[in-house]
């Protein structure tokens, strides 16, 4: 494995985590809080440290996909570490796991919080934690791609790892166009937010807060009881966005581009909004029209599923005070996600679409036993090797569901407490049900159930495979043969 | 990986249909440039393979449908070239996107029965460019056989000047001297203008000494490029017959041109209908029908004899082997056709004589158009070719009147390192410029330069 590489890449990883760390300082500034400055001091440790790694370009170039994948997992770790850094430091978050916790929870747009008070933090640490989402969101690396010139095809292997999605198109052909492009849609979708919740009466660092945690569909609020106290408005315009950041990015792309038609005949973006209408309907006639005015009934369910299959995890009523169908329809969601190609996270609507399609195919198969249909998505056939990927990804998303589950039950919680702890923080979601519901928090659960949970955060969140492939003792083999080459 | 560079040269929209060994060619020369490129290919285990090493966009399909050019936003594109296999295709891709959009188009056409029509249909189908592969090698490969002595020979000033490459036997005259020294046989309108020594390109000056096993490349006016290389001390001769193994379309071009300059060929051909074929359509050619790799068949067609053996089978191993078998039994002149084999450094350890790479003429003469439409203002790049694998490029221009270089004297000029202005084309003469000559307008410029990637000719200014 190429690790000069990997070192200049981790390098700037580091440094632009060091210039992001430059804003929540503001913050501090502002609210004139003297936690605030340890901002200064971890974001020049990172500058630092980054600066020095990458000094030293690589003397090769070569670059494939597990040089991809290891990159992006490492990425992640060592963000998360420099990350948790200010809360570890200024002893609002003085345990290393929880601060950990809490930082990959944000970097992953998961949103599961261990804190019980969150309104307590400072509001330079609220701001890092919220940012954090916006960060994660599009992914640091797609941002690095943005500006960074990489040699050849050996960028694709990057947004590879870390974009969601069974297949990574890109929308120009080049790399660091479509970056640009990604970022240009997420940025301007986050500021049209900012002004819409400025405008509904909420606070300037309220709507920031919110907004990043939307667009990143990340989840941390600022309040101990997320959304539920906003004005009906806000709470509408935040249901929304979540629903629109949870769509593929294409497809805003396509419409930008004015190709309407091709736009609206995506497939999954279509699937995506018929599960979202459906889940609505099924819940307002679980819980029954004459409970509450139609109004707020309809914008309690609609908020609740789209926070939901968005991975988002705002919450404006406890649902899990609600009727067991309507609950069991939200851990549907969880489980469905959002839409490749989007910042939500989730199994993905593409690939459920795929999988049923698979099934319907198998059906046929018993029928016609030598027909042949091939499977497809927007009226393409789909590859061999795609239609693979997402099998395998279901088994080994599967995998990696039940062996948490087994290890975090050690706890000793109840069972819905864990199969949705591990469901909420796997798909980057936020709260599950019971003890991790959305008046709950993950402060009870042990540290090794927490580590679990933050390597599912990273692995849902990278789509399993870079995360699985730093346990992967083959990955590792050339390390010791690299190093006396080099020598 | 390179820091934000400035988008200051501008990036075409290029639309490349087909991704076979000339369509993977041009996308990993014009990644490189700087332009959005988009590649149509009906496979996609090719697309992405592509998509893996280039930075570049891949859509599936058939190019010449109308909703596959539209997803490929056609309509904004600068330059659409089709290298599929069938030429037909090709010419259907060109039409298609030309009523889509306003676009240049390049269609590869090869066979003969189109490409003797070719200007008629470029200005019917309104065509930018015809390119035809095995039309160029067999010229090239005509070019090298009328200089035996040269490992290569390309044309510059519409056929005017010539660069002959050539390797620095021991018996020559010029090992071990410094090129100032050699001004006595280099006088006249002669100058060597890169050096490729092991492994590094060398744009040579005054103090530049060459050495044995040298390969120079020099450039002089085409009618006496004869008269130099016997004047530096290398032994010419002449071909007068000619053994082409393999009976492909190159072939049948080359010995066309072979025949014309009144050259006996002999051709061995495996398939017996392609053997009528070749008789009928060549009949002054002996064809003989045999497997061109059995030694047996060779012996027949008395490849000791001839003087010159060009092996054009369509298997790159096969026509290595070939030339190395040639090379133990006869001395003639060997020229080798090899397309999809890279590892050139395996290859240069080989003595395969002068080889030729069919992909590289095309590519480069699409590079060549491609440069001159993203120059900022109008440039016109006659003929790139590129030397020792990339390493370097010799470049024409035809210079502009509202050049910046032009009439100014040359050693007023500041011009990039590892740059020469080898050689002017002017009103059908051709001359080696001294420091006080001008580059007037309408001058055909021929620039040798380790830079690669010049687009117009005020690029060589620092």
């Amino acid at each position: 494995m190429n690790f000069p590489i990997i070192r200049y890449i981790l390098g700037w990883v580091l440094i632009v985590e060091g210039l992001l760390m430059l804003i929540p300082l503001i913050v501090g500034f502002i609210y004139s809080e003297s936690s605030g400055l340890w901002f200064l001091y971890v974001s020049l440790l990172s500058l630092v440290l980054g600066a020095i790694m990458s000094r030293k370009k690589p003397a090769s170039r070569d670059f494939f996909l597990r040089e991809g994948c290891v990159t992006t997992a490492l990425s992640w770790i060592v963000m998360s570490v420099i990350g948790c850094l200010p809360f570890c430091l200024s002893g609002e978050i003085p345990s290393f796991a929880d601060a950990m916790f809490e930082i990959i929870s944000g970097f992953t747009t998961t949103g599961a919080s261990v804190l019980s008070d969150v309104e307590s933090l400072s509001h330079s640490m609220l701001f890092w934690r919220s940012f954090s989402h916006w960060i994660g969101g599009m992914g640091v690396l797609v941002f690095l791609l943005a500006v960074i010139q990489m040699a050849g095809g050996s960028g694709m292997n990057l947004m590879r790892a870390e974009s969601p999605g069974p297949t990574v198109g890109k929308l120009r052909p080049k790399l660091r166009q479509t970056a640009r492009i990604l970022y240009l849609i997420y940025l301007s979708m986050t500021v049209m937010e900012i002004i819409l919740l400025l405008a509904g009466g909420m606070s300037l660092f309220d709507s920031l807060t919110t907004s990043f945690g939307t667009a990143g569909t990340g989840g941390f609020g600022v309040k101990n009881d997320s959304m539920m106290s906003y004005s009906p408005y806000i709470q509408w315009v935040v249901a929304i966005f979540m629903a629109l950041f949870g769509v593929n990015f294409s497809f805003y792309y396509l419409l930008l581009m004015h190709r309407w038609k091709q736009a609206l005949k995506m497939e999954e973006v279509r699937g995506y909004f018929v599960i979202i209408l459906a889940a609505i309907a099924i819940i307002i006639i679980n819980i029954g029209p004459s409970s509450a005015p139609f109004g707020e009934l309809l914008r309690h369910s609609a908020f609740q599923v789209s926070s939901i299959i968005t991975t988002t995890g705002f919450a404006t009523a406890d649902f899990n005070l609600w009727p067991e169908t309507s609950r069991f329809t939200l851990v549907l969601l969880m489980f469905i996600g959002s839409c490749a190609g989007s910042t939500g996270g989730g199994i993905k609507v593409s690939r459920v679409i795929m999988m049923v399609k698979t099934a319907l195919r198998e059906l046929q198969s018993y029928v016609f036993p030598k027909s042949i249909k091939l499977i497809k998505m927007d009226g393409k056939p789909v590859e061999r090797e795609v239609l693979h990927g997402t099998y395998v990804f279901f088994i080994a998303y599967m995998l990696i569901y039940v062996v948490s589950v087994f290890i975090v039950s050690f706890d000793g919680f109840d069972s819905v407490s864990n199969l949705t702890a591990v469901a909420a923080t796997f798909n980057n979601i936020g709260p599950g049900l019971e003890l991790a519901g959305p008046t709950g928090n993950f402060g009870a659960f042990s540290d090794l159930s927490k580590y679990v949970m933050m390597f599912d955060m990273l692995a849902g969140r990278l789509e399993l495979f870079p995360m699985l492939l730093l346990f992967y003792p083959k990955c590792w083999s050339g390390m010791v043969r690299y190093r006396k080459r080099v020598k | 990986m390179k820091a934000l560079k400035s988008d200051k040269q501008r990036g075409l929209n290029i639309v490349i249909i087909g991704c076979g060994k000339v369509g993977t060619s041009l996308v990993e020369k014009l990644s490189r440039e700087n332009h959005d490129i988009t590649v149509i290919d009906k496979d996609p285990e090719k697309i992405r393979s592509i998509i893996d090493s280039y930075d570049v966009i891949g859509i599936a399909g058939n190019g010449a449908s109308f909703s596959v050019q539209m997803e490929a936003e056609v309509p904004n594109a600068d330059i659409l070239i089709s290298v599929t296999q069938s030429d037909e295709l090709n010419l259907l891709c060109c039409i298609v996107a030309k009523r889509a959009s306003n676009c240049e188009t390049i269609a590869r056409v090869r066979t003969p029965d189109y490409s003797n029509e070719a200007q008629y249909l470029k200005d019917q189908l309104g065509l930018a460019m015809i390119i035809n592969p095995e039309k160029a090698s067999a010229k090239e490969i005509s070019r090298i056989l009328h200089t035996p002595t040269a490992l290569g020979v390309s044309s510059f000033a519409r056929g005017h000047a010539e660069m002959i490459r050539v390797n620095i036997p021991s018996s020559s005259l010029l090992p071990g001297k410094k090129l100032s020294e050699l001004e006595d046989v280099m006088s006249g309108d002669v100058l060597v203008c890169a050096v490729e020594r092991g492994e590094e390109l060398f744009i040579p000056d005054g103090s530049f000494t060459l050495l044995e096993n040298d390969i120079i490349n020099f450039i002089c006016p085409s009618q006496k490029s004869l008269s130099y290389l016997k004047r530096f001390g290398f032994k010419t001769s002449q071909v007068r017959d000619v053994l082409i193994v393999g009976g492909g379309r190159t072939s049948y071009y080359l010995a066309e041109e072979l025949i014309s300059y009144g050259i006996q060929v002999r051709i061995v051909e495996i398939d017996k209908s392609r053997c009528d074929e070749l008789s009928s359509l060549l009949p002054k050619a002996i064809i003989i029908n045999g497997d061109g790799t059995n030694e047996d068949v060779l012996k027949e067609a008395r490849i000791e004899n001839v003087d010159a053996v060009v092996s054009l089978t369509g298997i790159d191993e096969e026509n290595i082997m070939l030339t190395l078998h040639a090379q133990g039994i006869s001395n003639a002149k060997l020229v080798t056709k090899i397309d999809r084999i890279m590892f050139p450094e395996a290859i240069s350890r080989l003595n395969l004589g002068s080889i030729v790479r069919p992909k590289y003429l095309t590519t480069d003469a699409i590079v060549a158009f491609v440069r001159s439409r993203s120059a900022s203002k109008n440039s016109s790049i006659e003929t790139l070719v590129r030397l020792f694998d990339n390493r370097g490029e010799a470049i024409e221009f035809i210079a502009d009147s509202d050049s910046p270089v032009v009439d100014i004297p040359l050693k007023d000029l500041s011009t990039k390192d590892h740059l020469l202005i080898a050689c002017i084309g002017r009103n059908g003469r051709t001359l080696i410029p001294s420091g006080n000559e001008c580059i007037k307008a309408g001058d055909l410029v021929i620039i040798v330069t380790t830079h690669t990637g010049l687009r117009e000719l005020e690029d060589i200014l620092i």
